[in-house]
């Protein structure tokens, strides 16, 4: 190795080593005070291990965890469904037929997206009130499809402008309707991009704070962030080992879905679709 | 037999677009045969490919009506059926192939969206068929990603026969292949064409796969039909000054220039090159008192000559030996004359005569002057 190639790896190994620590330090630090039976412990020097916190979310009632986690499961699944299936159809649609305002109408679901949260929750939290809907699953799964749908759909649309369009042309010919060249040809084809879009869906849903917090009011409609946000010791502090343990479970269905997603979310799917 | 007679009626397409209306075709009016191999062959963005999809009803057309037999398939109207009501098949240049099926899967796929899907073991039986028919009987669990060009090619072929349609729509089929490959899946497309009597039409840029493929060609240009006829009657009488230049390779020697009257002989003066028309020509040219022509000669019918009468000279410029002949190359001020021959040429310069049976006379307007 020459001199320029040993400071390169080394520097590629320094900045791997950085982001690794930035990204994994606050977990790693989470889980260890999860597992502390006191959060001060650095200061005290004094600590046992063991696994009570994570017993006490699972089972102490009054913190209603696992209502939280069901809430945010519930919400988050039917939102990812029902944003991938419009958004799916949308970007076919968009990138595969000829209309009017066919350009024109990605960029304006794309400028939706860039009102802020805040400045439509009040109007939101209005009409929910009136409709009755405050403090259900609906009040949040409404916002979060019309929060997701863009960026499900760039990135459905970004997908399916890639598989070529002889594919399409070949189907019909071959006598398939347009239903089925869309879950026959194209949908399989789209796969990864479908399955990306539709995690980040989940993910942004399940982690979202803001339409969570103002558009419910207790365990039965409440998500995972804001029921983790009010848990309250019985005295009025803050119960680290418990937020922790709450903070930990709340990752793993996240974790399992990357997990069984990354398998389908890879390239090189269209190889042999025409000459490359 | 299944063949199917298309006639096509002033048949029209335009496309409106923010800079206003494009006119892709014009008025086209044309038969084809039943079992016939009919090439469509033009330049790049002449429309040949447009006409393809119509024929194939990937389009709707924006004016004239077209015909499956007596059946009228589509009109500007509002009549238009889809291209599996009008029994197409059709292979793309790209191949086309569905990349996440197996090439019995690829094959099989038009069978399952017959109205009476046929059983598992007929469908197999079908595939089974058409893959011996094109020798890829061996790849049938592969994925199109796992084949050569030529096998997907034929994949793709497979897939357009093995439903037995009225007509094959092929659409640049070999244009990606090698040129060896290329050679040998012309003669066997021919093979094939021949066998399974289908009418098939055939979009190319390529002169040589229409004068080698087709029974009869059409030539398009800017969305206008130039010349329908076969490869012969097409090479031997182009009806144009295009058409003339787009078949035959090298192209035909074009030279422009006024007539001259000299000594009871015609001479055309093309700028600074002075030609002898043979008499015989020059007595059929002379009653129509024409004063500007182009004279087109195929390299193949400038004769070189050593002795008797010459009707040009020519320097010589570039010679490239191409094997079994000759070209030698003579560059002039409305571009280069190509002069094919057997044996090489001695000296710098050529002395040739033209036949007066293989001589194009076109008018100013580029039009085909006839004697």
């Amino acid at each position: 190795m020459t001199r320029e190639e040993i400071i390169r790896s080394c520097l590629i190994f320094a900045t791997g080593l950085f982001l690794l620590a930035f990204t994994l330090g606050p977990f790693i630090w989470m889980i260890w005070i999860s597992l502390a039976d006191r959060a001060d412990f650095l200061v005290t020097g004094q600590v046992e291990y063991s696994l009570s916190n994570y017993r006490q979310v699972l089972t102490a009632h009054s913190l209603h965890f696992l209502d939280y986690l069901s809430n945010s499961l519930w919400i988050s699944t039917i939102t990812a469904i029902i944003v991938t299936l419009f958004s799916s159809m949308a970007a076919y649609a968009v990138s595969r037929m000829r209309f009017p305002g066919r350009s024109v109408v990605p960029l304006l679901i794309l400028a939706m997206s860039m009102f802020p949260q805040i400045s439509i929750v009040g109007y939101l939290f209005e009409m929910f009130s009136k409709a009755g809907l405050i403090n259900s699953h609906m009040a949040l799964i409404l916002p979060y499809i019309a929060w997701t749908i863009p960026i499900a759909l760039w990135i459905n649309m970004s997908y399916f402008t890639q598989i070529p369009l002889d594919l399409d042309k070949a189907a019909l010919v071959d006598g398939a309707s347009r239903m089925k060249v869309l879950y026959k040809i194209i949908f399989p084809l789209a796969l990864p991009g479908i399955f990306s879009s539709a995690l980040l869906v989940f993910i942004a849903c399940f982690n979202e704070f803001l339409f969570a917090i103002m558009l419910t009011i207790d365990y039965t409609a409440q998500t995972l962030p804001v029921g983790i946000a009010l848990f309250q010791g019985l005295h009025g502090e803050i119960p680290w080992g418990n937020l922790m343990a709450a903070s930990a479970i709340a990752s793993v269905p996240l974790v399992i879905l990357t997990l069984i997603f990354q398998r389908y979310i890879v390239a090189g799917l269209m190889g042999g679709a025409v000459k490359g | 037999m299944n063949a199917t007679k298309i006639t096509i009626k002033s048949l029209a397409k335009s496309f409106v677009t923010f800079r206003g209306k494009v006119d892709v075709l014009k008025s086209i009016d044309l038969e084809i045969e039943p079992g016939e191999f009919f090439v469509l062959l033009g330049p790049s963005g002449c429309g040949k490919s447009t006409l393809l999809n119509l024929l194939a009803g990937l389009e709707k057309p924006s004016g004239g009506e077209l015909y499956f037999d007596q059946e009228l398939v589509a009109d500007s109207v509002g009549k238009f059926s889809g291209p599996f009501e009008r029994d197409i098949s059709m292979v793309f240049q790209s191949y086309a192939l569905y990349p996440h099926m197996t090439v019995e899967g690829n094959i099989a796929f038009p069978l399952t969206n017959l109205p009476q899907v046929p059983s598992p073991k007929v469908m197999q039986a079908k595939v089974k068929e058409a893959a011996t028919l094109l020798q890829i009987d061996h790849l049938l669990d592969r994925k199109p990603a796992e084949l050569s060009g030529g096998q997907r090619q034929r994949v793709a072929i497979g897939r357009a026969i093995v439903r037995n349609p009225k007509v094959c729509l092929m659409d640049e089929p070999l244009s990606n292949l090698d040129a060896k490959l290329r050679n040998e899946m012309r003669a066997h497309l021919k093979d094939l064409q021949k066998k399974l009597g289908v009418t098939t039409i055939y979009v190319t840029h390529d002169q040589l796969e229409a004068m080698t493929l087709g029974h009869r060609i059409a030539i398009m240009n800017n969305g206008v039909l130039q010349q329908v006829g076969t490869p012969v009657e097409i090479y031997r009488a182009p009806i144009n000054q295009f058409v003339a230049r787009f078949i035959g390779s090298p192209t035909m020697n074009m030279l422009t220039g006024d007539l001259n009257e000299e000594n009871g002989s015609l001479y055309l003066q093309a700028d600074t090159l002075k030609i002898k028309l043979p008499t015989e020509t020059a007595c059929k040219l002379k009653p129509k008192n024409l004063k500007k022509i182009t004279l087109g000669v195929r390299p193949e019918r400038l004769y070189v000559i050593t002795e008797g009468e010459q009707n040009l000279a020519l320097p010589v410029n570039v010679i490239e030996n191409v094997g079994p002949e000759f070209l030698i190359y003579s560059f002039h001020k409305q571009g280069q004359i190509v002069v094919r021959t057997p044996d090489e040429p001695v000296g710098d310069s050529l002395c040739l005569a033209l036949d007066a049976g293989h001589l194009h006379l076109f008018d100013d307007q580029g039009a085909r002057i006839n004697l």
